[in-house]
Order: structure tokens, then C-alpha cells, then sequence
């Protein structure tokens, strides 16, 4: 091998890699393939060099030094790109007095991106995100990242992506503390950013005779949102907000993007240049039966309208893509599959993971969908993405494989084994005096604590006081609860021994034993 | 050393100790003649004289014999009433809100069964007189708080200390019942951990409920049978008569959920039971109806529990109770404006009750419900001759209250305010 | 066919916008022109056209026979915190005059709406009164159904609020654990804040001109930083910006006349201001309206001294005084409010109805608009089924300019509505649950 040969292989295998290949050139053969940019194509071939996508065809040409992935049965699609999340970023406890990002705060030097976090993303075919903490009023400037794994520098696709503002009140006591001192706080900050410009360009140009501006790098930090240069995402949900925001971007004449969004069925007409991230993250009814009929009407009209969001957008031709926002990773293709169900097009649903995602924050010369040139972020499913049971069963990002987490099935005995012996119905006899008592004891055990109901010729309810340490267990009861002149707790205290116990019950008037076995 | 005294009496803030009058101590013989008298349990009488004497009435009716040397006082163009009842306030138990000094309707701690509130009461304080010059001559005064908050008194507004003033103590056990929700829900909550606890929170005050229940009756047997004691427990003690059935227990509920488990509990434990709030009363009819509860209402002139509960909500619950021939009466669940009682009754009449349902609201009923309907609630012979002389109905606020009489004393009509309008009116130019 | 219904539609709403209404053979309290039995009010476009015994009506008028009944101006709540959302108060610091309730507003609060079922229509939304001076407030009519920015009313003057006494001195708050008392704590700190703004305001607009005179001679000059809090300090003073103080005690009160004496403004409107009646004078003197509650008293140390007759009493010494609420539920019965007026202190029927409509209007600078029924102002108001200041009367429906926005019958009728929709909603939500439940099981 020549010198430089011999350097660049070495080179290779120095580089971190999380699967051991050669060159890094595949042509993933025989799937449906999803450009994106274009109609499906039935037997496609992606074939992809040096991290980027060479060709894309029906009769693309496979190389001769190329590792051929057969994809066949299976879907092929750009790597998917969820413009909102907060990877990296934990919310601080109210009162641990973590100070709020403040505008210069930059996602791509504060975040802490840990592996499970990405793996729980690709997993669900995400392969690019754009990140910045949710507390604080400024949320401080996002980042949008591929998550290939290795050094978060080579991850880097566009820093800053955009100024994040997260409309958050202060703790009571520091303004400002309500909707309205943030809205005031805002407009002072703009304000200030705009005199603060005006003030060090004067400066610079011709400083004699003026005091000189303070550094504050905070305002410094607005500029490119002053000139329109950096778009500004406002965190907004309900109507009201979305229109507080757009109203606080116009006076400042921003570029801006609304994120949240989910009442935008509301106002779809009125967003037509405003780009709009949904988040899908929808909202689910309470598990109460009381609660639920509680509930406002005009809260149960919201949670029912909220998923026709992305089809109101798509049909009044806005400009949005579907996020995950505040959700769960393991939620985000449900959630889209709900907007589907209220009647966005499967291909709108991927055009707003891919391509619109990357317009929306100007990357979309190298992301967003499978055409020459550009990334190769691909992602292979099992079935079409959004089918119930699909799975995503491979993923590149940058042109290099990204071994998923296996998933582990639990077997039955496993799952038996999680339960306590002593979970479970039992049909337990007292040996009173009078005559056996039969009641019937439904148990379960957690750490300890025994619980469950009864039932049976004395009465029924919960059993209290319940302890089981593995072998003994002891619980109380109430019985004839109805009739005041016989009410009285009984106590049982007894071993268990596999589908059967034995013990002694006290009473008021006496113990007596009792046996008793599972019931099937 | 009577200086000293005179000095200390003038350094003393005025303030919580009314320089008003309680009662003059005088019962005597009062005929009120050529008015219109509403004795509340029967019909109006256009010309009518009621005479009383030594607390008592002693005559009601159109051709009634005056005795020699009384007093009268010609009812030409005004209206005689019996003195109206609130069944849940804190007059006596308040004087500022903010003021902690001053303020004395919840003890701390959930289990409070031996708090009493007639104990509490303070006999001078500014808020008597105000209430009572608007025709509102008794309250009962009930504490709050916690889970079992205390045993109320029905008080007369009337007294130079608080066993003068008081009717009946207790008038009551006040339990507010533990509820799942501080309010029906609106969002569903985003901390799950937090929802956890609370329910947990919940059911832990459930069995602590049911608990301190069983163990008042376990020691109401124990006291029954005669056991000697070298334990007493002045908390269980307090519950004995209720759980005897002798003392009522209000039981403080406003959604359905919560008045449910409120009746299941009462039945559990047989206790005899007064639905107080009730807001969702309506949803639970035959529940209240099967039982035979009588429900306290109000305030009426507050906001419905739901967005979606009708405006009217709380104005016409009063009707359907009537309509369902379900005993009720109406509080203000106030202090400071406990005088408005009349108003809160008015409005269910402006909602579908009855007008002379809506006076009997806040007199005969509250007797009844109180059970002290042998001396209070109406004009009749031989009851306490509290009674209130207007210019028109009471339940208008247009109306002016000139008179009052509680137990058959004559009770000035200063408080608070009018001697402040008075002040002021005499501030020189 | 789809033409024809098009133009229909268009017509109708055309319509809707001249619809004309009469309102016929009631008792119409005019407010300021004594009451016409047996009269009627014609509405078109949203304004009065005409009140009196004799009124007619075009043939395509809706008539609403309104025999036995009565015809009320809209109720003005000069004092709320209906439909703000999140916190009304911007607790942090003593002055928070940059803040403004109508960032805030929001069309989603049911108190708008059983507000206008006691006949109330207008509403001065506050700021809290956490603060010495809050934030700016908003003039509004309960336009409920219509989306909130449709609630502010045109030409309403900007206005904001001061506190004084207990709460802008955190008498009753208390500080996180860790956090320091805030200044002020005394009524002399309060003063002083109130003060010291007006004076920076003062610095503020000099460096402003002094600039402007830099740039004018061709000098090098730094435009100096806007401030918003200074330039509302300064609209109050060129009084743009009406101010509505939130007061109690007596000697605060006339601390603030005559500071605003000292500073060149007059003070729009006291608020709550319930020890106005020992200052009566001094408040007529300055010139400054008090809008209070009747009967709220001892709730706080400096209610202590509340008296019923305080309204009655600064109407005699020629205050213009309204009622008001601080209350989504006495915003309801203001009307309650207004006869307590005649109850404590002998107000005529006619000084009590003054009280919850054109005083109100006054105080609001809109009085040119709303607070009485004559021809030419906007048609809001309220059919009741008695007189207002009875006790046993109650709304029938309620009007905004010329629509109707409560109406009892109309109400019977949607809240069974709502209660199936409701049902049909949770009850679709079941089934979808079910049916996903029987597809995991499989």
C-alpha cells in the first residue's frame, strides 16, 4: 500500500466509528424508495459516498466498491428532522436558582447530549434536531444537529438556527413575574437592542465627543434578529399566544416562526408567510370518568381540534412542519399518525419531517430529502413510516450506519416472575365458631406494602395495614361495615406456600384459623 | 388608681370592642299596632297588632287587646317580620380578615371535633350591631377548617357575653369533606407525581375520617356500657353525641363526587346529616330526597364551581329543592356582610322561588333545620318575641329596617357605621 | 343555485349591520332624562335612534315586545380583572407602569359572559394592586363570541393604575424564604415612589430634548435609550394617560391630591377609596371621580372604617361617584349595588341608577358613547323583567350596540345544546379508546 494509502486507512480506523465497514459506500437497493423531492420510487437504489447521497434512482448505478444494502419489502426516507426538542437540556428545579439563559446563551456550547437520548430518537427514524433549553424567557439560540453519534462538533449543521423565546414568567418577586411583564420585558429588551446598535455604531464611526456604549453582549446578541438576519422561534400554543407573538414580532419588524401551535386550527387563514411548528404532542383527555364530564366543554372542543391543526395549516398552504416539542420521542410518530387521522396527507405528514422542516431553518441544500449533493441521513422501515406496527430497522446519518438498540422482549416467565408469589385472587375460609366464613381476598404486593379488595358473606372493601415480606403477610379488614351492632376488624396474619396460606385471623370476640388458595 | 384605669381605657385601641350597646336588659310590654304582620307560618295580616311581653309574644292577630302600660309604638305604613336567621356565618368569631389577632374561625390541624365556637365568640365585636340593625337577628356561627373543624352555636345577636348570646351549642358538627379535587377539573395537570400524591393525600384523609368515626364509636360504647376510663380523649368525647345521633353533622360539600361520598359516609356511620354548599345539589335529588336532609344553601350571590354550570346555577337550586319538597335554608357563609342574608334569599325568587319561600328560607326553615322552631322563626304566641319592624319587605335592599327586637329587648339601632356616617356628616365645613 | 345563495348570505349579513330593532312598551330608565313609561328604543346600526312614547319602526324591523318590563343602560364596571390571562398583578417592583393589561386580555373567561347576564357591559380592566403604580389598563365591553381584540373600545382613553396603603407595602404578602422586604413598606415609601417616578419622567424628557436640541445644532449625540416606563410617567403628566388609584385611608387619599397637584395632573378616578367620605371635600375640590363598593368592609385594617353611606355621602359634596366591583361576582349584581346607594345615605332613584351607568361612562371619558339611552349612543343595554334595583328582577337579554349578547331564553335553549355536545364529544372519545384497546389486545 502506498504511504498516503496507508495514512488514510489508518486514519479511518482512528475515526469513531459505531460500525466497522471500509469505505463508507452503500447502495441500498430494492426498497420503495421516498425521495421526498419527488413521487416514491417502487424499486429504487440510494447510493451514498463519503457521507453524502450520490444518486437516487429506479436505474441508478450501483458501484463497484459499494456494500449493497438489500431493502427490499422495506421503505426508504430522508433521515427525519424534529425542528423542536430540548435534547441536551434539563428543566432546573424552580428553586435550585439555575440563572435563565439569557440571549447569548448558545444550545451548541451548553448541551449535554447523552446516548440514550439519541438512540431513543433514531430509534423513531430522527435523524436531525434542532435543540435549546424550554426555561427562561430567552431560551437562548438553538441549534440544528445531526445525531450520528461521536463529537458534537461534527454534528453541527447550523449554529445558531434561531433565537428561541419561551414567553416564561420569572418566580413571583422577580420581574417579571406575569404573561404581561414578560410581553413589557420583551419590548423594553428589543428596544434596548435597537438603541444599543444605534449607540456603538455612532460610536465606531466617530467616537469624539460621545461616551462610550457598554459592552453587553446579551443586546449584542439581538442584532442579527434586528436585521432580520436570525429568525426568532416563539414558544406559542393557544391562539391568544400565537397572536401576542406575531403582534410582538411585527413591532420589531422580526422574521420570526411560531412553535407549539396547536390551536392553529383556529387561526390556519391568517398564518399564510408565517412558518409554524406543530407540535404533536396532543392534548389527552383526563383518565377519570368524573373528570372528564367535568372538564369545560371549550377544553374537550380544543383537545378534539388540536390534531386537525396540521391539515387546517397544510390546507390554507402555511408554510409548517410537525414537531415534538414538550412530547416524548416514543410519541412523535404516534402523534403525527393522529394528525394523519384528521386529515393531513401521508405526504404532506412527511414533507412536514423532512423537506419543510429544513426550509423552515435554511438547511434545506443538504437536508430534508434523497437527492444528489445532499446529506446522507437515510433511514430504512420495515413497513411505510407511518403504518401502526412500522419499525424503523436502519439508520445512517452522515453516510455511516447507526447500530438501534435492541430491543428486549420480555418472555412470559420473566413477566410472571416481576409479580409477587403472592399477587393474585385466593378463596380464603375462617374456621369460626359458628360455622366456616368464606371471603374472597384479591392481593397484591409492592415493596412491601400489601394491598387489594375483599369480598364474601361479611361484607367487602379494601384490606388495610397489608405487609408481606416474601413468606409471612399480615392485612386487616372490615367486616359487616353495614350493620353498626357487629362492625368489627378482623386481622389475618399467615404464611404463604405457593397456591395456598394458612393463619390465624383475629377478631373481637376470639382468632381462629383459616386456609386458603389461589383461585384460577 | 382610677386614673390608671381611665388612662388604660382610653390607650386601648377602640377597635373589635364595639362601644355600642349589646342589650338593654329591659323586656318589656311592646305593642306594635296597625301594621302589616308576617307571622311566616300563616297568612298576612294587613291591620294587625302584636303585643309581647317579658320576651314572649303574647298576641298576634287584628282585634288583640292591648295590655295596660305598654308601650306602643303605631305601625301605620310598616311591616312587622320575625327576625331572620343565617344558618352559616362567622359573625363573632372575625373582626379584621387580615388581622391573625383577630381572627379565630379555624384551628389548626384536621381534627378539631372539641373546637367550639361558642366559646370563641366575641360579644362586642363591630360586626354584631352592623348585622343586626339590618334585621338579621341570629346566626349560626360556624368554624372552619381542616377536616372535622369544630362545633358551631346558633347565637342571638344579642349579649353582654357569650352565654348570653348563645341559643343552642352545639348546633352542630362541621365536617368539610375530604375532596379529590380542590375544584372540578379544568387542564389535565402535567406532573404526574403530583396527581399521585394527591390522591394519596386523599384517601389518607378518607381513612383518617373513618378512623377517628370508628374509634368515636368504639369510645361512645365503651362510655355507654359504663367502662371506667383513665383515658380520656376530649377529641372522641366531642364525637360521642354525633355518633349517637344526637348532634347533627353539617357536612360541607359543593360537587356531586364529593356530596356522594359525604351521604355514603353519614349512612356508614348513621349519623344525622345537613348538606352545607351543596352547589351540585341538583345532580343528586333522589339521593337528598330518599334521605330526608335538609340543605344549606349559599352564599347564593357567588359563582358556580364550572365554566360550563349554568349562570344560574346557585339562584334556582333553591327552587328545584322546593319543587322536590326538600327542606332547605339559605346562609351567607359571611361575616362582615352576614346583613345581606335577606339578598342572597331574594335572588332565588328573582330565579322561580317563591317570594314567601324565600322569607321562609331565612326564618322558618332555619328554625326548623336548627331545631329551635318552638322559639324562633315566626310570629306566634309564645314564641321569643324577636322581631323586626320595616318600612316594606326586608329582602329589598330599599327597604329600611327602623326597629329590632331580639328576645323582647329593644335593641339600639347604632353600629359601626351609622356613628361614622354620623361623624362625619358633622365634620365642619 | 350556489349564486343565489351567496348573494343571500350577503344581504343577510349586509342587514345585519342596519338591523334595526325596536324595543317596544317598556318602562325605559333613560338615566339622564327620567324614565318614559310605556315607551320604546329603536336601535339602528348599533346605535339609538330614537327613544320615546311615540317611536316607529320599519316594517323589517325585529320588535321586541318588552310590555312590563324594563330598559336599563348597560351596566360600567369601572373597576374588574375579568379576562386577563395569567397573573393580574406584576408583583416584582414598585412601579410596573411598562406593563400593560392588554398584552393579557383573553376572550376565554366565562365571567365576561355572566357579567352581561347581569347586565353589565363595560369594563375598565385593572392591573392588581400589588404595586404603587401598576400597569396600564384596558377599557373593554364584554363583546362575548367575538374575538377579544374586538373588545377594546375605539377612542377609550389609555389609563393606569396606582395603588396605596396596604398593598403596594406588602402588608399582607410576605417574601419568599431567602427574599428581602421590599421598598416600599410604609405609606411614606409609597409616597415617595409615586413621586420619584414623576420626577425621573421629568430628567427623562429633558435628556430627550436635550438631545433633539444636539441633533438639531448638527452635534455628535447618542440617541438616548427609550424607556417605557418613563414615557408612560410621562403621558400621565401630559395627561394622556388617565390614572384610576386604588385607595383607603383618608390621609392617603389627600396625600395623592396633592401630589398630583404638585406635579400638574389631575387624578381621573379614586378606587375603591373607602374612607372618601372623611375627605369628601378635598376629593371634590381636586376634581378626581371615586368609583367604590358599597358594602365590603374590615376585610383589611384600612377597611375598617368602610361605611355604606360613603357613596351617598361624596355624591353630595358633588364627587361624581360610581359603583364598581373588584369582583367577577358583584360585577353580576351591580345593580344590588346601586340600590344599596338609595339604602345608605338616601340617594334618589334617579342619583342610584347615575351610580352603575353614566357616572361610570364619565369617569371613563366615554360618556359621549355609553351610559344612558338617548339618540346617537351606542345601543348598550339591558332588558329586565322588574326594576333594576329590585332585588327580585333579573336580566332578559342584554345588548352591544344594537346585538344581542345575553339572552335567558336563548340561554335555556344552548345549555341543552351544549350538554349534548358535550356528551356526543366524550362519548366519540370512548369509543376511539375502546376500539384502540380491543387493537392492542390483539
Amino acid at each position: 500500500m502506498r504511504p498516503g494509502r496507508i495514512a488514510a486507512v489508518l486514519l479511518l480506523l482512528a475515526a469513531p466509528m459505531l460500525w466497522a465497514d471500509a469505505p463508507g459506500v452503500y447502495a441500498i437497493t430494492g426498497g420503495t424508495v421516498h425521495p421526498v423531492s419527488g413521487p416514491p420510487i417502487p424499486n429504487g437504489t440510494v447510493v451514498i459516498r463519503g457521507g453524502l447521497i450520490e444518486a437516487v434512482g429506479a436505474n441508478a448505478g450501483i458501484p463497484a466498491d459499494a456494500t449493497i444494502i438489500d431493502a427490499a419489502g422495506t421503505h426508504v426516507y430522508p433521515g427525519l428532522i424534529d425542528a423542536q426538542t430540548s435534547i441536551g437540556f434539563t428543566t432546573p428545579k424552580s428553586d435550585a436558582g439555575t440563572p435563565e439563559p439569557a440571549p447569548d446563551f448558545f444550545a451548541l456550547r451548553n448541551a449535554k447530549l447523552s446516548g440514550d437520548d439519541a438512540d431513543a430518537r433514531r430509534k423513531t427514524g430522527v435523524t436531525t434536531i434542532v435543540t435549546a433549553p424550554t426555561f427562561g424567557i430567552f431560551n437562548g439560540q438553538s441549534v440544528v444537529l445531526n445525531l450520528g453519534g461521536g463529537a458534537i462538533e461534527s454534528s453541527v449543521i447550523k449554529n445558531p438556527a434561531a433565537l428561541q423565546i419561551g414567553f416564561n414568567p420569572r418566580p413571583m418577586w422577580t420581574y417579571p413575574d406575569s404573561l404581561m411583564g414578560v410581553i413589557a420585558y420583551l419590548r423594553q429588551t428589543f428596544l434596548d437592542a435597537q438603541q444599543h446598535t444605534s449607540a456603538r455604531e455612532l460610536y465606531e464611526r466617530a467616537p469624539g465627543g460621545l461616551r462610550r456604549p457598554e459592552d453587553n453582549p446579551a443586546l449584542e446578541a439581538l442584532r442579527p434578529v434586528l436585521r432580520r438576519e436570525l429568525p426568532v422561534v416563539f414558544i406559542a400554543d393557544s391562539e391568544l399566544m400565537m397572536r401576542r407573538a406575531q403582534s410582538l414580532a411585527r413591532e420589531f419588524n422580526l422574521r420570526f416562526i411560531l412553535s407549539g401551535a396547536r390551536q392553529a386550527y383556529e387561526l390556519a387563514s391568517e398564518l399564510k408567510d408565517v412558518p409554524v411548528l406543530v407540535s404533536v404532542k396532543w392534548p389527552v383527555a383526563p383518565s377519570d370518568q368524573i373528570d372528564r364530564e367535568d372538564q369545560p366543554l371549550r377544553v374537550i372542543r380544543e383537545r378534539q381540534l388540536a390534531p386537525t391543526s396540521p391539515a387546517a395549516l397544510a390546507k390554507s398552504g402555511v408554510a409548517f412542519a410537525l414537531v415534538s416539542g414538550a412530547g416524548k420521542s416514543g410519541d412523535f410518530i404516534p402523534g403525527i399518525r393522529k394528525a394523519i387521522e384528521n386529515g393531513l396527507s401521508e405526504e404532506d405528514a412527511l414533507r412536514a419531517i423532512t423537506l419543510a422542516p429544513a426550509r423552515i431553518f435554511g438547511v434545506e441544500r443538504q437536508l430534508g430529502s434523497l437527492e444528489r449533493g445532499k446529506i446522507a441521513n437515510v433511514v430504512i422501515s420495515d413497513k411505510p413510516l407511518f403504518e401502526k406496527e412500522a419499525k424503523v430497522t436502519r439508520v445512517f446519518v452522515d453516510g455511516r450506519e447507526v447500530r438501534l438498540p435492541v430491543e428486549e422482549k420480555k418472555t412470559d416467565e420473566e413477566t410472571a416472575a416481576a409479580a409477587t408469589p403472592i399477587d393474585g385472587n385466593w378463596a380464603l375460609t375462617v374456621r369460626a365458631p359458628q360455622g366456616s366464613v368464606s371471603i374472597q381476598v384479591t392481593l397484591r404486593a409492592e415493596s412491601g406494602r400489601l394491598t387489594g379488595t375483599f369480598s364474601g358473606d361479611r361484607g367487602s372493601g379494601d384490606i388495610r395495614g397489608g405487609a408481606f415480606d416474601g413468606k409471612t403477610f399480615d392485612f386487616s379488614i372490615s367486616v359487616n361495615a353495614q350493620n353498626e351492632a357487629e362492625a368489627s376488624d378482623w386481622a389475618f396474619r399467615g404464611t404463604l406456600d405457593g397456591d395456598t396460606m394458612t393463619g390465624t385471623v383475629s377478631t373481637t370476640i376470639g382468632s381462629f384459623e383459616f386456609s386458603g388458595s389461589r383461585s384460577k | 388608681m382610677k386614673r390608671l384605669a381611665l388612662m388604660l381605657l382610653a390607650a386601648t385601641p377602640l377597635f373589635a370592642q364595639s362601644t355600642i350597646p349589646n342589650n338593654p336588659g329591659v323586656k318589656a310590654t311592646v305593642a306594635i299596632r296597625n301594621a302589616t304582620i308576617f307571622p311566616v307560618t300563616s297568612a298576612v295580616i294587613p291591620n294587625g297588632t302584636i303585643v309581647f311581653a317579658n320576651g314572649v309574644i303574647t298576641a298576634v292577630g287584628t282585634n288583640v287587646s292591648i295590655p295596660a302600660g305598654a308601650t306602643i309604638i303605631d305601625g301605620t305604613g310598616l311591616s312587622v317580620y320575625p327576625g331572620m336567621i343565617d344558618s352559616g356565618s362567622s359573625v363573632g368569631l372575625i373582626e379584621i380578615d387580615s388581622v391573625p389577632g383577630t381572627v379565630d374561625t379555624s384551628e389548626i390541624g384536621d381534627l378539631n371535633p372539641n373546637a367550639q365556637a361558642a366559646v370563641a365568640i366575641n360579644p362586642h365585636s363591630e360586626l354584631i350591631p352592623v348585622t343586626r340593625v339590618n334585621g338579621v337577628t341570629h346566626v349560626v356561627s360556624v368554624p372552619e377548617g381542616g377536616i372535622i373543624s369544630g362545633q358551631s352555636a346558633l347565637i342571638q345577636l344579642a349579649g353582654w357575653t357569650p352565654p348570653q348570646m348563645v341559643v343552642k351549642s352545639p348546633a352542630a358538627m362541621h365536617v368539610r369533606f375530604p375532596r379529590l379535587r380542590s375544584a372540578p377539573l379544568v387542564e389535565v395537570p402535567q406532573e404526574e407525581e403530583a396527581e399521585k400524591e394527591r390522591t394519596k393525600g386523599y384517601t389518607k384523609d378518607l381513612d383518617r375520617l373513618r378512623d377517628t368515626f370508628r374509634d368515636a364509636r368504639a369510645y361512645a360504647k365503651a362510655s355507654a356500657a359504663g367502662t371506667r376510663r383513665l383515658d380520656r380523649d376530649l377529641l372522641l368525647e366531642a364525637l360521642v353525641p354525633v355518633v349517637e345521633g344526637r348532634v347533627p353533622v353539617v357536612m360541607h360539600a359543593n360537587q356531586a363526587r364529593d356530596i356522594r361520598a359525604a351521604l355514603e359516609f353519614a349512612d356508614e356511620f348513621q349519623l344525622k346529616v345537613i348538606l352545607s354548599g351543596a352547589q351540585d345539589v341538583a345532580r343528586l335529588i333522589p339521593e337528598v330526597k330518599r334521605r330526608n336532609i335538609p340543605v344549606l344553601l349559599g352564599p347564593i350571590l357567588s359563582l358556580p364551581q364550572r365554566e360550563d354550570d349554568p349562570y344560574d346555577l346557585l339562584f334556582s337550586n333553591a327552587k328545584i329543592l322546593h319543587d322536590n319538597g326538600i327542606q332547605f335554608a339559605i346562609q351567607t357563609q359571611d361575616a362582615h356582610n352576614t346583613r345581606n342574608l335577606p339578598y342572597h334569599a331574594a335572588s332565588c325568587a328573582a330565579f322561580g322561588l317563591p317570594k314567601e319561600e324565600a322569607l321562609k328560607a331565612v326564618t322558618i326553615y332555619p328554625a326548623r333545620i336548627w331545631g329551635v322552631a318552638d322559639r324562633l322563626g315566626s310570629l306566634e304566641v309564645g314564641k321569643a318575641a324577636t322581631v323586626i319592624v320595616t318600612n316594606g319587605d326586608p329582602l329589598e335592599i330599599r327597604t329600611t329596617v327602623s326597629r329590632v327586637f331580639i328576645a323582647g329587648e329593644e335593641i339600639t339601632m347604632d353600629s359601626r357605621h351609622t356613628l361614622l356616617n354620623e361623624k362625619f356628616e358633622n365634620r365642619p365645613k | 343555485m350556489k349564486r343565489v345563495l351567496l348573494a343571500l348570505v350577503i344581504t343577510l349579513s349586509v342587514n345585519a349591520q342596519e338591523r334595526v330593532t325596536l324595543i317596544r312598551n317598556a318602562t325605559i330608565l333613560t338615566v339622564t332624562n327620567g324614565t318614559i313609561e310605556r315607551g320604546s328604543v329603536l336601535i339602528r346600526g348599533g346605535k339609538i335612534a330614537a327613544v320615546g312614547t311615540n317611536v316607529t319602526a320599519p316594517a323589517n324591523a325585529r320588535v321586541i315586545d318588552a310590555t312590563g318590563k324594563f330598559v336599563l343602560p348597560g351596566i360600567i364596571d369601572t373597576h374588574s380583572h375579568t379576562a386577563v390571562e395569567g397573573s393580574v398583578n406584576e408583583v416584582s417592583l414598585p412601579n410596573t407602569g411598562m406593563v400593560r393589561i392588554a398584552d393579557a386580555l383573553t376572550d376565554d373567561d366565562i365571567s365576561a359572559y355572566r357579567q352581561l347576564a347581569g347586565g353589565t357591559t363595560m369594563a375598565l380592566i385593572l392591573h392588581g394592586s400589588a404595586n404603587a403604580i401598576g400597569g396600564q389598563s384596558q377599557i373593554v365591553k364584554w363583546k362575548w363570541g367575538r374575538p377579544v381584540h374586538e373588545w377594546l373600545v375605539d377612542g377609550a382613553p389609555r389609563t393606569i393604575k396606582f395603588a396605596l396603603g396596604e398593598n403596594p407595602k406588602s402588608a399582607n404578602f410576605r417574601p419568599p424564604p431567602g427574599m428581602q422586604r421590599q421598598y416600599p413598606s410604609t405609606r411614606m415609601g409609597v409616597e415617595e415612589v409615586v413621586r420619584k417616578s414623576f420626577i425621573d419622567a421629568r430628567d427623562y424628557l429633558a435628556r430627550r430634548d436635550e438631545y433633539e436640541a444636539k441633533r438639531k445644532r448638527g452635534e455628535a449625540a447618542i440617541p438616548p435609550r427609550r424607556d417605557l416606563l418613563m414615557e408612560t410617567m410621562a403621558d400621565i403628566l401630559t395627561g394622556r394617560i388617565d390614572v384610576h388609584a386604588h385607595c383607603y385611608r383618608a390621609d392617603e387619599i389627600v396625600m395623592l391630591l396633592r401630589l398630583a397637584d404638585e406635579q400638574g395632573f389631575r387624578i381621573r378616578e379614586l378606587q375603591h377609596v373607602l374612607e372618601g367620605y372623611k375627605v369628601a371635600h378635598e376629593i371634590a375640590a381636586h376634581g378626581a371621580g371615586a368609583g367604590t363598593f358599597i358594602d365590603w368592609w374590615g376585610y383589611k385594617h384600612e377597611a375598617y372604617d368602610a361605611i355604606p353611606y360613603n357613596v351617598a355621602i361624596m355624591t353630595r359634596h358633588g364627587v361624581l361617584t360610581s359603583v364598581n366591583s373588584d369582583s367577577d361576582e358583584l360585577a353580576r349584581h351591580l345593580n344590588h349595588d346601586a340600590a344599596k346607594a338609595m339604602k345608605y345615605g338616601g340617594l334618589t332613584e334617579e342619583e342610584a341608577l347615575r351610580t352603575c351607568t353614566i357616572n361610570g361612562a364619565k369617569q371613563l371619558r366615554l360618556d359621549h358613547r355609553v351610559g344612558s339611552i338617548e339618540v346617537g349612543k351606542d345601543a348598550d343595554l339591558a332588558i329586565w323583567n322588574g326594576h333594576p334595583l329590585s332585588t327580585y328582577s333579573r336580566v332578559d337579554t342584554t345588548f352591544i350596540e344594537g346585538e344581542v349578547y345575553f339572552d335567558r331564553e336563548q340561554d335555556l335553549v344552548r345549555r341543552e345544546e351544549l350538554r349534548r355536545e358535550k356528551e356526543e364529544r366524550l362519548k366519540k372519545e370512548k369509543d376511539a379508546a375502546a376500539a384502540e384497546k380491543k387493537e392492542k389486545a390483539k
